[in-house]
């Protein structure tokens, strides 16, 4: 693996969280991901050179918390997290803090429904903010909507370049997030490029109808890209409904009466037939008859 | 005599033929009701067993095996799946046995993230389709998913929505989510006998818990 270490840290975080939440919880906050009223919160620590933080996500009034991630690192996010649309807070405190401490920093977010956002620790640890990051969840027919948030301290700017064939974003500041390019699929070469050499690069499989994020990070040695799968769909989405039933248990009224009409009509035509037959034959014994 | 016999034969017999036509014609002038599904609420099927996997990570992309088969106790269903893509003209390919449902291979795989994407028929021409029972399901009901490595991936119901067949939400249905979610499709409403089509779509919206 190119990133054990977030990987690691990643894997780390789910487990905690599932143990904090308790899988009935857990279960329970998902049932509820696609019904209506439902949007999605993820926790990032993305400043370089801040120490491990605890974060607490509250719904708005309610001093108890929903969601608390202990010893986030940076690097670390956090899988999406269905909420309930309204307003929440974020607070980071140092890792092992008391729950009831001054939280270091707090921020307040509102989930609409049927949105995503990222809530993440950026800038440096001397001017620590908790940016809310609205995400996308749509991507242009056939192709991946790919941005990225550029939260390396050891270089200030970098251009970031796709193989597809174009900068994703020229100049990225650091603690900065780009707007979102769309991309053909395919698995392209992605590079954070600084005076014109690469500092880091990583193959990304692009498929069509999802969204990425491609994170700069400070590495131990250089700079490290990592690729977030921040949603999927159907890339080719099927035009209009479907047709997945033939009739068999619908209600229908009475069927055509043409077969039966012409049924009665052929049975008048042979008995007309044989009438005639009949009539001409007793014509015809009534003629001999009177000779 | 001999000569008049077949006449008055026909006669008779074009006489029959018009008296069982038209008791032919009496006899189907009514209407069929609507078959409709029993009251639901008996676990007809057990919960299947084996390994269940969390749902994977935004920065883990784990890969997801291919779904093979499909259970819904609360409703009956077993069955296995099949791989669909799209007809003609870009609809949705649909399965061309009704007692068999599809995952649509465009869309993501049921347990990564994203929504997958299953679809079955109601009925065949004359009788019970797989998803027959698909509109009985309820906020909270157990859906699962095998996988060809032997995991099964659960889901539960979030929504069931339906969406007339000329207006149908695409972007809502076929659209990017940020965790594993599942769309289960089939027909509904009233049948048009004009195009032998229901009018309507019925979709169940599931989330993964496990």
């Amino acid at each position: 693996m190119r990133f054990p270490r977030v990987v690691r840290q990643i894997t780390v975080l789910t487990a905690a969280s599932a143990l904090l939440l308790g899988i009935p919880a857990a279960a329970a906050s998902a049932a509820s991901a696609a019904a209506a009223g439902t949007g999605w919160i993820r926790l990032a620590h993305l400043s370089p050179n801040t120490p491990a933080v605890d974060v607490y996500l509250y719904s708005f009034g309610n001093s108890n918390a929903k969601i608390v991630l202990r010893h986030v690192a940076y690097g670390t996010v956090s899988p999406y997290e269905a909420v309930s649309a309204g307003d929440y807070s974020v607070a980071m405190r140092s890792a092992g803090a008391a729950a009831s401490s001054q939280p270091v920093l707090s921020t307040s977010v509102t989930v609409k429904a049927g949105h995503t956002y990222t809530v993440a620790g950026m800038g440096p640890e001397s001017g620590l903010r908790l940016q809310v990051i609205d995400d996308s969840l749509t991507a242009p027919t056939g192709k991946s909507s790919v941005r990225v948030i550029q939260a390396s301290l050891k270089e200030q700017t970098v251009k970031f370049h796709c193989s597809c064939g174009g900068d994703i974003t020229p100049k990225a500041s650091f603690a900065s997030v780009s707007s979102y390019a769309a991309i053909p699929p395919g698995t392209w070469t992605m590079s954070a490029i600084v005076g014109g050499s690469a500092k880091a690069t990583l193959p990304v499989k692009l498929v069509a109808g999802t969204v990425h994020t491609e994170v700069v990070l400070d590495g131990s040695n250089g700079l490290e890209i990592v690729d977030l799968l921040d949603a999927a769909g159907a890339g080719k989405p099927p035009v209009g409904g479907v047709t997945t039933g033939l009739g068999g248990t619908a209600g229908h009224g009475p069927g055509s009466p043409a077969p039966w009409l012409a049924v009665i009509g052929a049975g008048a035509l042979v008995a007309t037939f044989g009438g005639l037959r009949l009539r001409r034959h007793a014509l015809r014994r009534q003629l001999n008859t009177g000779i | 005599m001999q000569i008049r016999r077949p006449a008055a034969i026909a006669f008779a017999a074009g006489l029959v033929v018009i008296v069982g036509g038209t008791a032919g014609l009496l006899l189907t002038r009514h209407s069929t009701p609507a078959l409709r599904p029993v009251a639901a609420g008996v676990a007809a099927l057990p919960v299947p067993t084996g390994p269940i996997v969390a749902p994977p990570q935004s920065a883990e992309p784990a890969p997801v095996a291919s779904p093979v088969s499909l259970t819904i106790p609360l409703i009956g269903v077993k069955t296995n799946l099949i791989t669909l893509g799209l007809a003609a003209g870009g609809a949705m390919q649909v399965p061309s046995s009704t007692t068999v449902a599809g995952w649509y291979t465009g869309s993501p795989r049921p347990g990564a993230i994203g929504s997958a994407i299953i679809v079955g028929h109601v009925d065949s021409v004359s009788g019970r389709g797989v998803f027959f029972r698909l509109p009985e399901l309820k906020n909270g009901d157990d859906v699962f998913v095998k996988r060809a490595d032997g995991t099964t991936a659960e889901f539960r119901v979030t929504e069931i929505q339906t969406y007339p067949k000329d207006h149908f939400p695409t972007d809502t249905v076929y659209g990017p989510t940020p965790d594993p979610q599942l769309r289960l499709i089939t027909c509904g409403g009233a049948f048009d006998a004009a195009t032998n089509h229901y009018l309507n779509n019925i979709v169940v919206y599931a989330t993964q818990v496990r």
